[in-house]
């Protein structure tokens, strides 16, 4: 066995960490109610001074957990996943109602949100699991343990309810991708996310119609001479745009049908019925989902949730009055910082309320405005960073629940900062999840700070090199 | 170690990268490239404003504008743009206001939904034109103030404020409801016309985004105007009132309870709707003293919000005999020419029901002319023991049947809001009403000559009088004609005509009793000369003191060009102010004028102040 090196923390990580907490105060400061005053860092009736309060809090709790062992985290793993699974039950029943979810558990001034230790919780459960020998991720019966970890607390945070917080769960399929959990899952889960986004722009008898194109077009390479089948498909693709315009599409579904129908008995014949079947299982699939997006859409999702996939998706079918008009304004606040910002504490639109909740979710538009391109591609390449060496360090464990946790924790953090950072930037829907270290919120930095103690000090004793 | 994987793991960095990229090159976009915030370092804020379009106008039967907009300047303000060292003193200077007001219209309760620090709402409603033009050239010196242009509705003729209605704060109910369509401190047509045709006369909102600095002047347009929507005008309507009419017939209602409501019998088209007490529309626009005057209205004890042309039900008195006589014509239970003794009274067993002293009726014309009750009472028993006198009940639902058909009993559909049912008592009620006991015709036969339960809206009394005029047919009585310059069309149950089943035939010797009313019977005083006018009087007895004043007719008998219903309260006989008052609007149509005979008639009625009867 190799003899470890000297043992040390991982000093980048460490770097990485203080600098964004600073980041974040300063912007904090910045963004909060022009009353502040600097001196309010030690008023815990201010938002500055409650996070600086925290900031303390997050640094001892960090250096209280760098002196547990390691092996308390894989010991307790189960004990922790069933402990947060409990929280968010509670929560359900005794949790106090903020803007129609049941979320925050509220003691004194401070709150607590039982959905960023089930983050934890889950991972650690999963890591776990992922790191037992019994476990054998192409047999269903892990499978399945595998999805019923994960979708437990996915599905009661669903009911609290805040997608934002359930969303940031399918961060964890990047340890279970690096696990070798089999790819048909992605491909699969790709796919059909693809169609259901499609089946809100599109209207559903075209995206029937891709789709049965595409069913036709992967039975067609599975024969040989892929090259004149391709110049089929080339053909057909054309002749269905003239259709289009001409307006025969019906016959045109006529001839597709037709076309698949005898390309699927060649296939038979050919001895490769499980191709066949699950091409067109597939199709099925997709073409049941895309209908179901719409009753998704339509009875499943809130108006505040269709309006800001609309948003996304459809902004010209928008009132700008709502939801456009905060992405709007948003996009302003970090267009007007230009390449070299307005300077710190010059940023008029977010501190003037002009942006939506600018000390938390959408905090990143005060970097744009007050430090210009200059500062958000600093804190995109801070992150990156931090990701990629979490990904790094990931890969030099010894042991595979490190591994794994590790993995989980980038994740969580690149879904965070990416989710966060597209929606001020109308990239992705308006998901409430707050930007790492950044956004305003006590909860929120502690949870952050906790993932990356236990990284440390996995990192520190379980290191190969 | 697990399973050697650095395939996945570059995999892995790689979606990290990739996801930083493309924030990368979107928020460098955004900050370096993108000139759609054009002239990025003085822009400060994109504040989206309203443009109203201009409420559709409403014109009278002849093209004379009823309702037309004036413009006017709402001062608005947005809580979280103000200067903490704005000079307050000179700005409320400026406007002519004091502190305390300025004070009470820039607070506002903030936990109240409907506003919010980062909405513009309203500071001053309707400025004054010298303020406004004062203040216009000075506003840049106070971020946070601007003015919108909004019309108001003026009204040209300070006349027929029930029909045309008027305009007031959307209520957060209805901005809930309408999805989009309304925003707070938005107008709508609260009554009248105004309610009932708010969806074409509101038009659709324009929307520009500006681009402002940091004073809040403005750079530019956003997108250069590609997002902002025109404003789409309301539509203009032409009511079917005429507003002339109109005026003479509330000024022969002042200082009278009571409504006139006139039709014209070939359209249906309601040519003067009247309810007194009225008041000028004028005072309900859009301004700082509207408050108070509404209160005001609100508060008189007479309720002139009250549309008594349609809200108030009436007992309609004699008026219904004619009724009575057309179904007894019609089941064949009676003919034209026939005789019913009437010795001053109706006997039934030992009670009896009076009638005043009358030459005897030798026919159903007779009869009207007269207004014999003995004759109506035998003919509407005759009618309820149709079937036998122990099945009354048949009858009469037989009876009602028809009294459907005239319209009755339910309301008739004209636009407006409120209008009332009427009521005509079925079997049921009469069932609940003796409780155990048995009714039977004679029991109830008070309904025969329009007395009782039975109660009408002084419209479809109006109406009655169309159906009559028309020998059978009619029309929904319907305040709008069309849309002008617009290939919107009017609601077809306005066009669609309604039949009654009565025999035209039938019909005649009903309207020759009504002939003779206004020339030797009960209304002979308010004859008009050279007029045929066919019409009836009414007085009903009613437990809130003295009898009503009714009176109903149509003119001229043949090719009748107006059906006209006119209620007076607690006025004695129909004959005393109703039938005058009815054959005065009746003339003033007609003719254009009042004859020289008529004209002490006109003044008398329009002087005589029945609220102060005794």
């Amino acid at each position: 066995m190799l003899q470890p090196k000297r043992k040390r923390f991982d000093g980048l990580l460490l770097i990485l960490y203080v600098n964004l907490v600073v980041i974040g105060l300063f912007m904090i400061y910045s963004s909060s109610q022009s009353g502040d005053s600097i001196l309010d860092m030690i008023n815990l009736q201010s938002a500055l001074g409650r996070q600086f309060l925290f900031a303390g809090v997050s640094i001892v709790v960090l250096l209280f957990i760098l002196t547990i062992s390691t092996e308390f985290w894989k010991t307790f793993a189960v004990p922790l996943y069933a402990i947060a699974i409990l929280g968010l039950i509670l929560v359900l029943l005794l949790g106090s109602e903020i803007k129609g979810a049941r979320s925050w558990f509220s003691i004194g001034l401070f709150s607590f949100q039982p959905a960023e230790f089930a983050k934890l919780g889950t991972l650690l459960m999963l890591s776990s699991f992922l790191s037992n020998f019994r476990t054998d991720l192409h047999e269903w019966r892990s499978q399945a343990t595998i999805g019923l970890i994960l979708l437990l607390p996915v599905f009661l945070i669903l009911l609290q309810p805040d997608a934002g917080s359930a969303l940031v769960f399918a961060a964890l399929l990047i340890p279970l991708f690096r696990a070798g959990f089999p790819s048909g899952y992605f491909i699969l889960g790709i796919l059909l996310a693809s169609v259901f986004i499609l089946a809100l722009v599109l209207p559903i008898d075209i995206l029937l119609y891709i789709i049965l194109f595409l069913g036709l077009a992967g039975l067609m390479l599975s024969f040989d001479r892929v090259i004149y089948w391709i110049s089929v498909l080339v053909l057909l693709s054309v002749l269905s745009v003239v259709a289009w315009m001409q307006d025969f599409m019906t016959l045109m579904v006529g001839v597709l049908s037709l076309f698949f129908l005898i390309l699927s008995i060649l296939a038979y014949r050919e001895g490769r019925l499980r191709y066949v079947s699950f091409v067109s299982l597939l199709m099925v699939l997709s073409a049941s989902l895309a209908y179901s997006s719409f009753f998704v859409y339509n009875h499943i999702l809130k108006p505040h949730q269709q309006e800001r996939l609309d948003v996304w998706l459809n902004p010209q079918k928008c009132d700008p009055r709502g939801a456009l008009y905060n992405v709007l304004q948003s996009k302003l606040a970090i267009a007007s910082g230009g390449l070299e910002g307005k300077g710190f504490l010059e940023g008029n639109i977010t501190k003037l309320n002009y942006v939506p909740e600018q000390t938390t979710d959408f905090i990143f538009c005060a970097v744009g405005e007050e430090q210009g391109f200059i500062g958000t591609f600093g804190v995109i390449l801070l992150f990156t960073l931090l990701v990629l060496r979490l990904a790094q360090m990931a890969e030099r464990q010894r042991t595979a629940f490190s591994q794994y946790f590790i993995y989980g924790v980038a994740g969580i953090f690149f879904l965070h900062y990416f989710i966060n950072m597209g929606m001020t930037l109308g990239l992705v829907p308006v998901i409430g999840i707050p930007l790492p270290f950044l956004s305003y919120g006590g909860s929120s930095l502690l949870f952050f700070s906790i993932l990356i103690a236990i990284v440390l000090k996995l990192d520190f004793g379980d290191r190969l090199r | 170690m697990s399973k050697e994987g650095t395939g996945e793991n570059l995999i892995i960095s790689i979606v990290f990268i990739l996801g930083s990229l493309i924030l990368v090159i979107k928020v460098g976009y955004l900050q370096l490239f993108d000139d759609s915030f054009k002239d990025r370092s003085r822009t400060y804020a994109i504040e989206k404003q309203w443009i109203y379009p201009s409420r559709g106008l409403i014109y009278d039967r002849h093209d004379r504008l009823l309702v037309h907009n004036e413009e006017s300047y709402d001062l608005m303000v947005t809580y979280n743009q103000l200067d903490p060292r704005m000079d307050t003193a000179a700005f409320c200077q400026l406007l002519g206001i004091d502190h305390q007001t300025y004070l009470d219209q820039i607070e506002k309760d903030w936990s109240d939904v409907r506003y919010s620090r980062n909405v513009p709402y309203i500071f001053l409603s309707k400025v004054s034109p010298e303020a406004f033009s004062r203040t216009r050239e000075l506003l840049f010196n106070y971020p946070g103030f601007f003015f919108q242009n909004r019309n108001i509705r003026t009204y040209p003729f300070p006349v027929g404020a029930h029909v045309l209605g008027y305009l007031g704060e959307v209520s957060r109910e209805q901005i809930d409801r309408s999805e989009g369509d309304y925003l707070p401190g938005d107008y709508l047509g609260m009554s009248g016309l105004e309610a009932a045709y708010e969806g074409p006369l509101k038009g659709e909102r324009g929307m520009q985004y500006l681009l402002k600095d940091n004073l809040g002047r403005v750079v530019g347009a956003y997108l250069d105007g590609q997002q902002d929507r025109e404003p789409l005008s309301g539509k203009d309507i032409q009511a079917t009132i005429d507003i002339e009419l109109t005026r003479y017939a509330e000024e022969l209602l002042a200082n009278k309870r009571g409504s006139i409501v006139a039709i014209e019998p070939s359209t249906g088209e309601i040519l003067a709707m009247v309810s007194s007490p009225y008041y000028d529309p004028n005072l309900l626009t859009i301004s700082q003293e509207r408050g108070k005057a509404f209160q005001q209205l609100e508060q008189d004890s007479l309720k002139p919000f009250f549309d008594r042309s349609i809200m108030a039900k009436y007992p309609p008195g004699s008026i219904f005999k004619t009724i009575v006589g057309l179904v007894a014509l019609q089941e064949g239970l009676t003919y034209a020419k026939r005789l019913i003794p009437c010795t001053g009274a109706y006997y039934y067993k030992d009670e009896s029901w009076g009638c005043h002293h009358h030459y005897p009726c030798t026919s159903i014309q007779l009869a009207l002319t007269v207004s014999c009750n003995t004759y109506f009472f035998t003919l509407i028993r005759e009618i309820l023991d149709m079937y036998g006198p122990a099945n009354a009940r048949m009858g009469l639902e037989k009876f009602n049947g028809y009294l459907t058909a005239f319209g009755l009993g339910h309301p008739l559909g004209v636009e407006l809001n409120g209008e009332k049912a009427g009521f005509i008592p079925g079997p049921d009620y009469y069932d609940q009403l003796y409780k155990k006991r048995k009714w039977y015709s004679p029991t109830i036969m008070n309904i025969g000559i329009g007395q009782g339960e039975l109660q009408l809206t002084t419209l479809q009394m109006a109406n009655l009088a169309a159906i009559i005029a028309n020998r059978g047919k009619y029309y929904i009585p319907h305040l709008v004609r069309e849309y002008l310059n617009d290939t919107l069309q009017i609601d077809p149950k306005y066009r669609t005509p309604q039949v009654v089943p009565i025999d035209p035939g039938n019909f005649e010797p009903i309207i020759s009793g009504l002939e003779q009313v206004m020339l030797y019977g009960t209304a002979f005083a308010s004859h008009i000369p050279g007029v045929t006018l066919c019409g009836k009087t009414g007085t009903s007895q009613n437990p809130h003191g003295k009898d009503h004043s009714v009176f109903f007719g149509f003119a001229p008998r043949n090719n009748p060009r107006i059906a006209i219903a006119v209620y007076i309260e607690n006025a004695g006989w129909g004959g005393d102010f109703a039938a005058p008052i009815g054959s005065l609007v009746v003339e003033k149509y007609l003719n254009g004028e009042i004859s020289v005979g008529r004209q002490a008639l006109e003044q008398r009625m329009m002087e005589t102040n029945v609220n102060a009867l005794p």
